[in-house]
């Protein structure tokens, strides 16, 4: 029984590992939810467990209550980051999900610490989440996410966590955010106390465009994109976009939808350059625009 | 290519072995247990002259109880517990083969356990996974031991067993989807004042 006895063994001590890095969250009515020891004194959850910014508590591993405060929140990658002080907790290991292969023995840590176990089931590329946030890989995995698990860690076999779990990305599919995209989030709400994402200050209306254009822009979808609203001042008003222009591209790549732009447009920094291809009084040209960061929606 | 061999190895990969071998030992340890009050589920050879481990809700007072190796056998119950839903049935036989029973105290979260029961009349079928949460402990090991695994209602009564295939704990039931055990340490305590083969019941 040597090989299934050292899985077990394997597990257990998995849990052992990361389960001091493991914490309670109170932050919402009845059901605690779980975070994780991110950075000394940072702790990550789950942005859909933070119903309130005040009277937020977690328990450590040892059943101390202590307190914490909000420091910022993405909803659309479902990450909260939250402070607490004086805390001697252990860090989480944070292991490389480039090394996580689909089928991988995974567990998934809940506070207490209570367990669940699967496998990696799918894992694909970057991916927009329904709240619009940028996740680096889709993650997705076979095993149960229990009631206040949400912003607890996905740990390998050896306990180093490879991401975040979350029921609040998908109905129907259990996921996990990984590391690198938590990182990326977590140090940014820390830095800036949001997460910037690039915009270009136009409002956009799906319009199918004549075969007579299409046949002079090559590669052009059916759709083209009217612009029926330019914010004063927005990088593309700056860049002389026009009320009544069509966006038919950008950088090269016809867009049809307006989750298309976004998709360019949102993950760009600030500061960047997009080339858009318009149709404007049905004759094509590029506009070169300097993309600008979404100003937060204040809550 | 000529004059080269390819070597194949056809044995499955050892956790494979490891894990059909201690459904194999489960099986010869799980009866179907058939209660005169109309529970069904499944119970667990605690000592080889006849003493069946079941829950409570499964069988209290007379069974029908089908072994291992499918003979019918009528079993009387000695006692049962309504607190940990437990109940002993003893029937006429000798030399069957026993649970070889594990220290549920020594149980870790992430351990891995193995379940063996009749699911919806399936006999023997086996459903594998973790250690889910130990505790909160009112008293050492009086709590449930609690499984993030599949049961289904025959599974009531059968052994959940370590990856050595030991038993640590008797099914009970399947709350929010995880699978609820009275742990080994528990039955023992039960079986304890009943005195039936003093030497093995500890």
């Amino acid at each position: 029984m040597d090989a299934l006895l050292s899985l077990s063994n394997d597990l257990a001590a998995a849990v052992e590992r990361v389960r001091g890095a493991v914490v309670a969250v109170n932050a919402r009515p009845r059901l605690p939810s779980t975070g994780v020891h991110w950075r000394p004194g940072i702790i990550v959850t789950a942005d859909h467990t933070v119903r309130s910014d005040e009277d937020i508590t977690i328990i450590a591993p040892d059943g101390r209550t202590v307190a914490a405060s909000l420091v910022a929140r993405d909803p659309g990658t479902d990450l909260a980051v939250l402070r607490v002080h004086d805390t001697d907790l252990p860090l989480a290991d944070l292991g490389d999900p480039g090394s996580l292969k689909v089928g991988h023995i995974v567990l998934a840590v809940g506070h207490g610490p209570r367990v669940s176990w699967g496998v990696v089931s799918a894992l694909g590329g970057r991916w927009r989440t329904w709240r619009g946030g940028e996740i680096d890989q889709l993650m997705r995995l076979d095993l149960t996410l229990y009631p206040g698990f949400s912003g607890g860690p996905l740990v390998d076999v050896k306990g180093r966590v490879v991401g975040i779990n979350t029921s609040g990305l998908s109905r129907q599919l259990e996921l996990a955010i990984p590391v690198s995209t938590v990182t990326r989030v977590a140090d940014e709400l820390i830095d800036k106390g949001h997460v910037s994402r690039g915009f270009l200050g136009v409002g956009l209306q799906p319009a199918r465009l004549p075969e007579a254009f299409r046949r002079r822009l090559t590669g052009a979808s059916e759709i083209g994109l009217l612009v029926v609203n330019v914010q004063p001042d927005g990088p593309a008003a700056k860049a002389g976009v026009l009320l009544g222009d069509v966006l038919v591209a950008l950088d090269g790549a016809p867009v049809g939808a307006t989750e298309d732009v976004q998709a360019v447009v949102g993950a760009r920094r600030a500061g960047s350059t997009v080339t858009a291809t318009i149709l404007r009084a049905g004759a094509p040209a590029e506009v070169s625009m300097t993309v600008g960061e979404r100003p937060s929606r204040r809550r | 290519m000529p004059g080269h061999s390819e070597t194949h190895d056809t044995r499955p990969p050892a956790i494979d072995g490891d894990l059909t071998a201690v459904t194999e030992r489960l099986r010869r340890i799980t009866v179907q247990v058939h209660g005169s009050s109309g529970g069904t589920g499944s119970g667990v050879i605690w000592i080889s002259n006849g003493l069946i481990v079941t829950n409570a809700h499964v069988a209290r007072d007379t069974a029908a109880v089908v072994l291992p190796g499918g003979r019918a056998i009528e079993a009387r119950g000695l006692a049962w517990d309504p607190e940990y839903d437990l109940a002993a049935l003893a029937l006429d036989a000798e030399g069957l083969s026993a649970a070889d029973v594990g220290d549920s105290d020594r149980l870790r979260v992430g351990d891995l356990v193995v379940a063996v029961g009749s699911p919806f009349g399936l006999v023997g079928a086996v459903t594998a996974g973790v250690i889910h949460a130990i505790g909160p402990r009112r008293t050492a090991g009086s709590s449930f031991i609690r499984a993030d695994l599949r049961l289904a209602p025959g599974n009531s009564g059968g052994p959940l067993a370590d990856a050595r295939g030991r038993v640590i704990g008797i099914n009970a039931m399947i709350v929010g989807g995880l699978a609820l055990a009275v742990p080994s340490n528990v039955v023992a305590r039960f079986l304890a004042p009943l005195r039936y083969g003093a030497a093995t019941v500890s």
